[in-house]
This record gives C-alpha cells, sequence and structure tokens, in this order.
C-alpha cells in the first residue's frame, strides 16, 4: 500500500541543494527499505512471511525485530491499548512502521546540517530544527469534524502524530475487545520519538481518557484529543502555537 | 526572506517521496533519488501563465536577505514550485515557482506552473490567486500513463497536496498534521469537501 511522504527542508543558504541531495536519496531509500521488509500489504515481504510462520523471528530482517522490539515497549507505555498483536491476522505492527520508518528518514538528514527539517508521512510528522535557526515548526492538526480545516496549531519540537476515526483504519480496534469503538474523534501525541508518538495516539483513540493519564505521565510526550463532539482535552505541557490555545 | 521551496515527486514501490527544499537557491536533481526505469519522454515546457492580466508570474529570483519573516505566501509554492526534468537518469530539475504576490488584491488570477515529471507521470499544477490568498489549487494536467499503481497513488497524494497548500496558507504554519491521508474515508471526505468548493 503506497503513502505519501514529503521533506520539507529549510536552510538559510549554507548548504546547496546537490549537497543535499545524498542526504535525501539515503532518506527516501530508508522508506523503501521499510517498505520492502515490513510491509504487511506485501506477501512476501519478511513481514509478512512471519506472519504466516513461513520464516522465524530469527530468520527475520534486523528491522522486523527492532520494531517488533520498539512496539513492545509502546504496549506496554499505553497500557496495552496499542496492541499489534491483538491485530486480526497476526501481529501487525502497520501501525507502528509509518511512523518508525519517518522518525529513521529524518535521521538520515541530521547530517546536512540544515535549519530544520521535517518529514511528513501522511499526517505523521518527524522533524529536527524549524523554519529558521531560531525558530520552531508550527504544524496545523486537523480538525477531525471538518478535514480541511485545523483545529489548532502546535509548537513542533520533534514529532506530531495523529490518529483519527475519520481515517477508520483497521488499527483502530479495541485490543481488549477485539471492537472498532473509538473514544475520541482524534488525537495528536507530540514528542522525542514519531513512532512512539503514532502508537500513543492510536492508543488514545480506543482507550479514551485512561490512556490520556497514562501519557500525562511520560516525560517528553503531550496529547490532545478531540472527541466525537468538538471537546477538546490536553495534557498540562500541550505545546499549542501561541495564539492557538483552545478556549476554556 | 522568500524561501523557494522545490516540489518533486520520487516514486519506488508505492511510497511517494515529495521533497521541497526551501531555501534560496532553486536548483535540485532528481535522478539519484528516483528508480531505474526513467520515463522517455520528458518535455520540459516553459511556465505558462494562463490568466488575465496582471500577469505575476514570479522568476525564481529568491534573493537570500537576512530577514527572517515568514512570508505567508510561501506555502503557496510548496505545490506550485515546479519542476522540470529531463529524460537522462541524472536529471536536472529547474524550478520557476509561478506565484502571485503582487498583483491588486481584487483580481483573481489563475495561473499553471511547467509540467513536472515525476516517476509515475506528468503532472502540472494550477493555483488561483485572489491577492496575497490562495484561493485554488488544482492539478492542471495529470498524465500517469494509466498506470494502476500511479493512479492509485494519485488519487491520494494529489488532493492531499492541494490540502495542503490551502491548509497551510491560512495558518502560516509549515506542516498539518491528520489522521492518514490515504484512508478511504479521509479521501471521499476531502474530494467531497473540495467538489463543494468548487475543487476539481
Amino acid at each position: 500500500m503506497g503513502t505519501v511522504v514529503t521533506f520539507d527542508i529549510y536552510d538559510d543558504g549554507g548548504i546547496s541543494p546537490d549537497e543535499l541531495l545524498p542526504h535525501l536519496a539515503r532518506a527516501v531509500a530508508v522508506l523503501h527499505r521499510a517498505d520492502k521488509v515490513l510491509s504487511t500489504w506485501k506477501p512476501d515481504s519478511p513481514m509478512s512471511r512471519l506472519r504466516r510462520g513461513e520464516i522465524t523471528l530469527g530468520e527475520s530482517p534486523l528491522e522486523v525485530t527492532k520494531v517488533l522490539e520498539s512496539c513492545k515497549v509502546a504496549k506496554a507505555r499505553s497500557g496495552g491499548w496499542f496492541d499489534p498483536w491483538a491485530m486480526p491476522g497476526g501481529v501487525d505492527p502497520t501501525g507502528y512502521v509509518k511512523g518508525w520508518a519517518a522518525q529513521e528518514a529524518l535521521e538520515e538528514l541530521v547530517g546536512a546540517e540544515v535549519d530544520g527539517a521535517m518529514v511528513n508521512a501522511a499526517g505523521d510528522i518527524a522533524s529536527f530544527g524549524g523554519p529558521t535557526s531560531n525558530d520552531p515548526f508550527r504544524v496545523g492538526i486537523i480538525d477531525p469534524a471538518s478535514p480541511t480545516s485545523l483545529a489548532c496549531a502546535v509548537e513542533l519540537r520533534g514529532a506530531l502524530a495523529t490518529s483519527g476515526a475519520y481515517e477508520r483504519g483497521e488499527h483502530l480496534v479495541n485490543p481488549f475487545t477485539g471492537q472498532h469503538v473509538t473514544r475520541f474523534a482524534s488525537a495528536s501525541v507530540t514528542g522525542p520519538d514519531l513512532g512512539l508518538s503514532d502508537a500513543l495516539a492510536t492508543a488514545l483513540v480506543v482507550g479514551g481518557d485512561e490512556v490520556m493519564t497514562l501519557v500525562e505521565e511520560i516525560y517528553d510526550y503531550e496529547a490532545l484529543a478531540i472527541g466525537h463532539d468538538g471537546e477538546m482535552k490536553w495534557t498540562t505541557l500541550f505545546p499549542f502555537a501561541p495564539g492557538s490555545v483552545p478556549c476554556q | 526572506m522568500r524561501r523557494s521551496p522545490i516540489v518533486i515527486a520520487g516514486t519506488l514501490a508505492g511510497v511517494v517521496g515529495v521533497l521541497s527544499f526551501h531555501t534560496a537557491p532553486a536548483k535540485l536533481t532528481l535522478g539519484t533519488i528516483g528508480t531505474t526505469s526513467s520515463p522517455v519522454s520528458t518535455t520540459s515546457s516553459p511556465p505558462s501563465t494562463t490568466s488575465s492580466p496582471p500577469s505575476t508570474t514570479s522568476p525564481p529570483t529568491t534573493t537570500p536577505s537576512p530577514t527572517t519573516t515568514k512570508a505567508p505566501s510561501r506555502h503557496s509554492t510548496t505545490t506550485t514550485g515546479a519542476t522540470t526534468t529531463t529524460t537522462t537518469r541524472t536529471t536536472t530539475t529547474t524550478v520557476a515557482p509561478t506565484t502571485a504576490t503582487t498583483a491588486p488584491a481584487t483580481t483573481a488570477r489563475s495561473a499553471t506552473g511547467p509540467v513536472v515529471n515525476y516517476n509515475f507521470g506528468v503532472l502540472s499544477v494550477t493555483v488561483t490567486v485572489a491577492g496575497t490568498k490562495i484561493t485554488k489549487v488544482a492539478i492542471g494536467t495529470l498524465n500517469d500513463g494509466g498506470n494502476f499503481r500511479s493512479q492509485s497513488i494519485d488519487q491520494q497524494a494529489i488532493p492531499q497536496l492541494e490540502q495542503q497548500a490551502m491548509t497551510a496558507q491560512s495558518a502560516s504554519i509549515q506542516g498539518v498534521s491528520g489522521a492518514s491521508y490515504t484512508s478511504a474515508g479521509f479521501k471521499l471526505s476531502l474530494q467531497d469537501a473540495l467538489t463543494s468548493l468548487g475543487f476539481k
């Protein structure tokens, strides 16, 4: 299954596009490699073969082990509300892979020494720096009730992932009941790592307030949830962009 | 300082990479990122401005200046800053951002960027501007060769790019976070919204 990844790179001119290209090429290669190895849409990918029991974890490429280990951590952090092992059809880390791959791709751009870079994987963003050497990125969060407008803007320092009921993805499954019931219309999580942010955002949508309490306790991760009725809830330090804090 | 972004789509095995490079020098090569199969045809047509006066196509003459204010229209160029590629593997891409920032606010104008070759096809972008505000972003030409995979990716990517350009410029932000654009629900919703707004 294809997806769209946008690279936005900002620099005041210290680097030429020609110098940048090798970094971009490596970043793009990371994405393609992740797709090739970890896609559950490709029947012959190592992840698909592992799911069918044709190969063992030991026979799988290193990325498979790494991602599943990270998924284990994310599952624990989310109180079990993010659980790739509860997916229909066997372990399915798809909900984690996109964010993970974007974060890995971003790492390839760090060496380029630009002012800032964003890797936006279909709405989940990994970043460092900002549009200038002094400013952080500002990123809008889509209003789930009206996906052509924004609910608010966030001052980004690191990653921002959004999951939503308007997505109706298969990964929005309550791992405890197997039902597709969502408690928030959308949830966004910001923090240093996009993989974990994405997992927590997914957990919030299916787990609701209980997960909000958990995220409040996780160092450096903040969350904003928008209810089906439009009500917004957020953790204490959620980094709303100045002028974008919703009315209470 | 107005930064002049470049949009390039590099595609391989179902992943679309759209690269925008926001800085003064407007030149970037795509060949190293692309795939092995280089499309045969590539016309690099000059930026054509299809619209009513005053014509506002500005050449890519961004000069680096020390100011750090964000130009509000910068994101408009994310999709309008178009690229042309040549047929060879090591392609050169030149940028001709078709931006409109200097005209009187009353006139609505539209402009079409040059045809861009990306690995799954050819496209060009049309943008309509009133004053300094984008009122419409659309794909003017799209030829993906009828390949099924190309089409399915286009269907996801194109409305998303249009959407991003529209949403981003209204809030002086650099990006948009939302539930995956690739989902059917979002696509339908977005397409409906765009259609109702007169988007194609």
